[in-house]
């Protein structure tokens, strides 16, 4: 995306905020794949991700005027809406499913699961991009099932029945190394 | 980040990922909410570099129809309503009118000087926004380099010229270009530069010239290079300024694929 293209967002933006729909138009059709895409990945149904995408990009509509360049970049502001909002239907569920196995609902329990599986497919594509390749596996792995499956510190060191301060850690590397690979500074 | 501040770099990093929860997540929300100007910074530049997570998934379009049903549910356009007629006030007389026009000119010559600084002002942060986005841009197509399946990671070490020195180059192979990460080089005399070579067996390919600042660092985006060669090695050399067809210098780094 060259400099000029990134500016073309953010002009996109601050016309959405002055209630152009055109304008408006021309940014879902710029984001709208990558939002979709996050939101499959994110909540596996497509029902549920097309739900979000509507969500997102209604939230966008009404909040364009919120939008600073200063505090990132138009993909940023938006992949963290989208983000935010999936992480809140993949809690819900996973709070209604656990109140569900609770009861021995065994179809519950076993969607639970997919989560899992899902993730593995997605890891083995992961494992196919360069940046991603170069972690750890360790690393890679906390960092998917917190920024995909939405999952806390607390609950990834559940699920993989490590410490929470090795959860942290393998975070925090794994965000360094990133870093690192990327050539972006820290603050 | 100063030292004081690494408790909430953890807590930072961990909050961009969306993984924070509990005390620690009220803490940090607390914090950011006091208006911490660094970790807001911080959180900001977390969740650009974890971009890379996004852009790793393979692309998949949304079906058609979501589009206008989104435009259906947002709010139509603001209509314009009647147009004001004038209050009454001003349809002013002559007397009216040369009192005003002193008055006018007095407000004239404030607002002149009020907009000369204003518009200096609105200068100043117009540049300093196209320089945040030509550097957000420049993440972003690094982002973009990287998100492909082609790059190749090649680790390039120092030596005997530059021992301390390191370099991580991201080749692509297939848009014949890379970026290039230099850490513990020392800084460019003033007539010279560093020049990047691909090399085939022995033969090396001259691949862009570059300097290295004060903290002996430098990222180099190459140039789009010529089609055919497979480059088995990468070297970097100390050159005169404009550069040399062929490696004339001290190698300073060297790396395989």
């Amino acid at each position: 995306m060259s400099a000029q293209s990134l500016s073309e967002g953010v002009y996109l933006i601050q016309q959405v905020a002055n209630q152009d729909r055109e304008a408006f138009g021309q940014l879902y059709d710029r984001f709208s794949t990558l939002v979709f895409t996050l939101a499959m990945r994110m909540l596996k149904a497509r029902s549920d991700a097309e739900d979000l995408l509507q969500e997102v990009f209604v939230q966008v509509w009404r909040q364009a005027q919120s939008y600073s360049a200063e505090r990132g970049s138009p993909e940023a502001w938006i992949v963290n809406i989208a983000r935010s909002r999936a992480i809140d239907k993949i809690r819900s569920i996973r709070r209604r499913e656990r109140s569900l196995v609770l009861t021995d609902d065994p179809s519950r329990a076993e969607s639970s699961d997919n989560v899992e599986s899902s993730a593995a497919e997605s890891e083995t594509r992961l494992a196919m991009n360069s940046a991603l390749a170069n972690l750890p596996e360790a690393q890679r792995k906390v960092l998917e099932l917190a920024y995909f499956a939405g999952l806390t510190q607390t609950e990834i060191a559940t699920r993989l029945a490590e410490p929470l301060g090795t959860v942290k850690t393998r975070m925090r590397s794994g965000i360094q190394r990133l870093r690192e690979m990327l050539g972006t500074q820290a603050v | 980040m100063s030292n004081g501040h690494e408790p909430w770099r953890e807590h930072g990093e961990i909050y961009a990922l969306g993984a924070l929860d509990g005390q620690e997540l009220k803490e940090f929300e607390a914090h950011l909410a006091s208006g911490c100007a660094i970790c807001e910074a911080y959180v900001r530049e977390t969740r650009e570099t974890l971009a890379v997570l996004h852009r790793s998934l393979r692309p998949e379009a949304p079906p058609l129809a979501i589009k206008s049903r989104i435009l259906d549910q947002i709010a139509p356009q603001a209509i314009a309503g009647p147009r004001q007629e004038k209050p009454s006030w001003l349809n002013w007389n002559w007397l009216g009118l040369g009192i005003g026009a002193v008055a006018t000119a007095a407000v004239a010559l404030v607002l002149t000087s009020n907009l000369t600084r204003t518009q200096s002002e609105l200068e100043k942060a117009k540049a300093q926004l196209a320089a945040a986005q030509i550097e957000s841009a420049q993440k972003d197509e690094l982002l973009q380099l990287l998100s492909s399946q082609d790059v190749r990671l090649v680790e390039l070490k120092g030596l005997e010229a530059a021992p301390a020195a390191r370099a991580r180059l991201f080749w692509n192979p297939g848009a014949r270009s890379g970026i290039l990460l230099i850490n513990g080089l020392s800084k460019t005399p003033p007539d010279k530069a560093y020049e990047l070579w691909g090399i085939v067996g022995t033969e090396p390919f001259p691949a862009g010239v570059f300097r290295v600042d004060d903290q002996g660092q430098a990222r180099f985006r190459m140039p789009v290079l010529g089609e055919g060669k497979n480059f088995d090695k990468f070297a970097v050399t100390l050159e005169p300024a404009a550069g040399v067809e062929k490696p004339s210098g001290p190698m300073v780094l060297l790396g395989s694929l």
